[in-house]
């Protein structure tokens, strides 16, 4: 699949988004907690209601382990950026950039198929597509943006 | 996360407390269960009340131990797993390869 393909388009566009959160942290995996925290606490003062907070939090938590174990490569002298931002009409948007090579989405496998169901990995992608509304890989896969209506 | 593990009839039962996502988490649980099935103990409950969140590490971790004690003659059983972590399990399509009980004794019990 070309860079040109849908699954690396970018999303809907909105000129009114404010910015809730923009993080950097390090590529550990002890890090990550500390950002789906913070997350959740701020969709909390905004009223979000609980299984939005709950699926928002799981798929930031899902992207930001893709990033530090596939982009960076558990290397905690790396940096992982994850961008919080929210629309007036309640749509969330999170953002996970890492400075690795990117992937080719298209090409994880499916965790659904009978022969992967015991698999001890390869959910995450999978289930941040089960929980946000929209997602999209840019800049060749290091960069994903999802979205919650 | 906390683990607290506690032995009845012949069952290991393993307490958590806190998120079970990628980390010290997964990692502390994992070494929880490979020490347990190096001790030749093959029947184990998993108390998720107290688990806010479970990661799909914590469930690859949770389908590969759970392989590992079934092809011994055992199992890995899971108690009060809370709404989101059944909704997790459920969206990768490992929900039904556990038994999932009300509390440790009827987990406990399932094993006569």
């Amino acid at each position: 699949m070309s860079p040109m393909s849908p699954e690396f388009s970018s999303g809907p566009e909105d000129a009114t988004l404010s910015e809730l959160l923009d993080r950097s942290m390090p590529a550990d995996a002890e890090a990550i907690g500390a950002v789906v925290d913070t997350i959740s606490d701020t969709l909390t003062r905004l009223d979000v209601p609980e299984q939005k907070r709950f699926e928002v939090a799981l798929a930031v938590q899902e992207a930001l382990a893709n990033a530090v174990v596939h982009g960076c490569g558990n290397d905690p002298s790396k940096q992982v950026r994850c961008q919080v931002k929210s629309a007036p009409n309640g749509r969330i948007v999170i953002i996970v950039t890492d400075p690795g090579p990117g992937f080719r989405p298209d090409q994880v496998a499916d965790p659904m198929e009978r022969d992967n169901l015991n698999a001890d990995h390869g959910r995450g992608v999978f289930l941040i597509r089960q929980l946000m509304d929209e997602v999209h890989f840019e800049r060749s896969g290091n960069e994903i943006r999802m979205w919650k209506y | 996360m906390d683990i607290n593990v506690r032995k009845r009839s012949e069952v290991q039962v393993v307490q958590l407390r806190g998120p079970l996502r990628m980390g010290s988490a997964v990692d502390g649980l994992r070494q929880t269960m490979e020490e347990a099935l190096g001790n030749g103990d093959i029947r184990m409950v998993l108390n998720l009340a107290e688990v806010s969140m479970i990661d799909s590490s914590a469930i690859g971790l949770l389908v590969r131990f759970l392989a590992s004690t079934k092809q011994r003659g055992g199992n890995i059983k899971l108690v009060q797993p809370n709404k989101f972590a059944v909704q997790t399990l459920r969206l990768v399509g490992v929900l039904n390869l556990f038994e999932i009980f009300d509390n440790d004794d009827a987990a406990v019990e399932s094993f006569a």
